[in-house]
């Protein structure tokens, strides 16, 4: 399992915009037709399952101090740290109108503030506002609980660090990028190798159980050189788990990105000689492939659920916790609940209107079929455990699998030929070679995707690799 | 493109002029007497189906004039009462082949309700009619009463002092026999009650019965994946059910 091929020109054939599958449907496909009434209902009947999913609460908060060029993320860019505490405040008004949907006996196993930048922040109004979510909704105090919060070590202090622990946050993620400077200018992030350092280190000194770096491959100006060195440094940090992304240039769909000059983005095959380095600088460094663009210490909770076959998928990345509803707070902050996907408006005037009026802030969703449910679960297996087993998705869904799925094999079929997939007895299987393209194997079980992307389109999705 | 077959939520084949609905409740006590379907038409039997009631609807409430017995086709039915202060409690729940009403006969009025749990079919028999039927068929009236009782037994059975375990087990496993006797499957199932449902019924808080559950699951009787149920150690679940279902 733990074994990757490298093949670049395997690669570069089968890089294609696809969805990263933090969902199945993938957000696209969520529409204005999803209400109110929709949402309780789904609220009210996993309440009413015979064990009733734990919850896994996601909290957004967009506000930056500057704009990374390369981000596709909702934020928004202000100095002014007064308009924290209006959101947090409506952020608590929300939370208490939506925890009144869910039964007091669900236990929040896990809790995920992201951004934009959470520290945005101080400690002290994240403390309240995590006390105030603490009185609507039930936190365990099972220690296996994961309470994250993304950092910035640009503008966290080390003070910071320690009270955001205090809080009851024990896995911090830290956003690096790249330390080249080059990069870094063209990126509009200056972020010393120092501070960073720095700002692990606090974090264990802290308690933090876990510490995660995100790396980001393809951006401007970057040569195999720098994000070597990159590599070299962090991987002598060690936090316990690394996400190396590749950069998506979508313009016409992120404002920011229009910053970048698209010239000085590397080629398809620098693109995969930086990924080729990453992967092969973490491996040998020690480091775990989790899957997608995930890498963990042998340790670390993510890489014993991957060998004991636990692992999950949601919009929060890789997780050990199984099968929570999650309730998204916050402008933009998606829910999956029972069988349905919902997101909040993107907008912060619209968010902030409905949350006024004391209405769930809700702009889109789907209800989830029959035949949503059981290619999520397909597709699921794939990226988290790096195959499917034909029998058990035939048993727990009741149908025949190589019929229900004609189509989808037939999709299959190249991969197969190329050896990114074995057909082992009743297993699909993800091979060495494959294991970097799980995306492109799952897109084979995606109904929503055209069989043939038209190259008018606009795409809706990054690319692959 | 194919949909998925649910095979976890039993759906009867139709019958016609001359067979009997696959679930029919009355059809082995008819055919062992040599009365097939057509026969039955003879005898003027009203027999009709109805239906689709959607989840929630009624399709009797207490104190409705009776009129007829109906078996359950598709879907599953719960019954209740309401008490003086308005506080439900259910009475039992009606899968496919299985028969509401009985306990109206001897009144003229329904005592209790009927809600449909999912979408329900029924198959409707007019009574006077199922009554002179039952005196020309002699198996049809013990039958007609052995349903009856088993109604009365159900809910005398939960009566007793027993663990929350005892009862989730004896539930599961009425409900896996239920499925059985249908010829549905009796290791996988869907359950369509509520977890306030389940409780209620139970005699339990709503919090032990997903506890309860838990249990079950750690202990790995079965396994629960939202509504669905699958029975992993048979043996382990029905002899925690032995105290309850008595046998």
């Amino acid at each position: 399992m733990t074994r990757l091929d490298f093949d670049p020109a395997l690669l570069r054939r089968y890089d294609r915009p696809g969805p990263r599958y933090t969902s199945y449907p993938s957000s696209p496909q969520f529409s204005k037709g999803f209400s109110d009434a929709d949402f309780r209902r789904q609220a009210s009947r996993s309440n009413q399952e015979p064990i009733p999913r734990d919850l896994s609460l996601y909290v957004h908060v967009p506000f930056c101090f500057s704009p990374c060029f390369y981000c596709g993320c909702n934020r928004i860019i202000t100095r002014d740290v007064s308009r924290g505490g209006p959101y947090a405040d409506r952020l608590v008004r929300e939370a208490e109108m939506t925890a009144s949907l869910f039964d007091r006996d669900r236990d929040v196993v896990q809790l995920h503030f992201g951004g934009g930048t959470p520290n945005f922040l101080s400690p002290g109004a994240l403390a309240r506002l995590v006390d105030s979510l603490g009185r609507f909704f039930h936190f365990t105090s099972s220690a296996n609980r994961d309470f994250s919060i993304e950092l910035d070590p640009r503008s966290v202090h080390d003070g910071d660090i320690a009270a955001y622990a205090a809080v009851g946050f024990n896995r911090a993620s830290l956003g690096v990028q790249d330390f080249d400077r080059a990069v870094q200018l063209a990126i509009n992030r200056e972020q010393s190798i120092e501070e960073t350092l720095r700002a692990i280190d606090a974090c264990r000194a802290a308690g933090f159980r876990s510490v995660n770096v995100d790396l980001i491959y393809g951006l401007p100006r970057q040569t195999l050189a720098g994000f070597m060195h990159t590599l070299d440094v962090i991987a002598k940090a060690r936090p316990d788990r690394v996400a190396v992304y590749g950069y998506a240039h979508m313009p016409q769909l992120f404002k920011a990105q229009r910053q970048i000059e698209e010239s000085e983005l590397p080629d398809a095959s620098e693109r995969l000689a930086l990924l080729q380095i990453a992967v092969e600088k973490l491996t040998a460094a020690g480091y775990e492939y989790i899957g997608l663009d995930h890498f963990a210490l042998p340790g670390d909770d993510l890489s014993v659920a991957l060998a004991a076959g636990t692992l999950q998928r949601n919009f929060m990345g890789y997780t050990t916790h199984s099968q929570c509803d999650l309730i998204g707070l916050g402008v933009s902050s998606i829910s999956h609940i029972g069988e349905s996907y919902s997101q909040n408006f993107r907008e912060l005037p619209e968010w902030e209107i409905a949350v006024d009026q004391g209405r769930l802030p809700l702009a889109r969703g789907m209800l989830l079929d029959d035949d949503d449910v059981l290619r999520a679960d397909v597709i699921q297996q794939l990226m988290c455990r790096g195959f499917v087993d034909r029998v058990q998705i035939e048993t727990r869904h009741d149908i025949e699998f190589d019929l229900y799925f004609a189509e989808s094999l037939i999709r299959l079929q190249p991969l197969v030929e190329d050896g990114l997939v074995r057909l082992e007895g009743t297993r699909i299987v993800a091979s060495s070679r494959g294991r970097l393209m799980l995306r492109i194997i799952a897109m084979c079980f995606d109904r929503y995707l055209p069989v043939q992307a038209s190259p008018d389109i606009r795409p809706r999705h990054s690319r692959a690799i | 493109m194919t949909r998925p077959r649910d095979g976890s939520r039993p759906i009867a084949d139709d019958g016609d002029a001359f067979h009997f609905c696959s679930t029919c409740a009355f059809s082995a006590t008819c055919l062992s007497q040599g009365f097939d379907k057509s026969r039955l038409e003879e005898l003027h039997m009203l027999v009709a189906h109805v239906g689709p009631f959607e989840e929630g609807e009624h399709i009797f409430r207490e104190g409705d004039p009776f009129e007829a017995i109906a078996a359950v086709r598709v879907g599953t039915v719960k019954t209740y009462v309401t008490d003086n202060e308005g506080r439900e409690q259910v009475l039992g729940f009606f899968l496919p082949g299985e028969v509401i009403g009985l306990n109206a006969i001897s009144h003229s009025r329904y005592p209790c309700n009927a809600v449909a749990l999912d979408s329900v079919m029924l198959c409707k028999f007019s009574f006077p009619n199922i009554a002179a039927l039952a005196t020309r068929v002699p198996n049809l009236q013990s039958h007609l009463f052995r349903l009856l009782s088993e109604d009365i037994g159900k809910a005398a059975l939960l009566a007793g002092n027993f663990t929350a375990d005892e009862r989730l087990a004896a539930f599961v496993v009425s409900l896996a026999r239920r499925h059985a006797a249908r010829g549905f499957s009796a290791k996988r199932f869907r359950l369509s009650m509520t977890r306030t449902d389940i409780a209620n019924y139970l005699r339990l808080a709503s919090e032990s019965v997903s506890r309860g559950f838990s249990r079950l699951q750690d202990s790995g009787l079965l396994h629960v994946d939202r509504r669905e149920i699958e029975i992993t150690d048979s043996v382990k679940l029905e002899a925690l059910a032995r105290n309850i279902l008595r046998e």
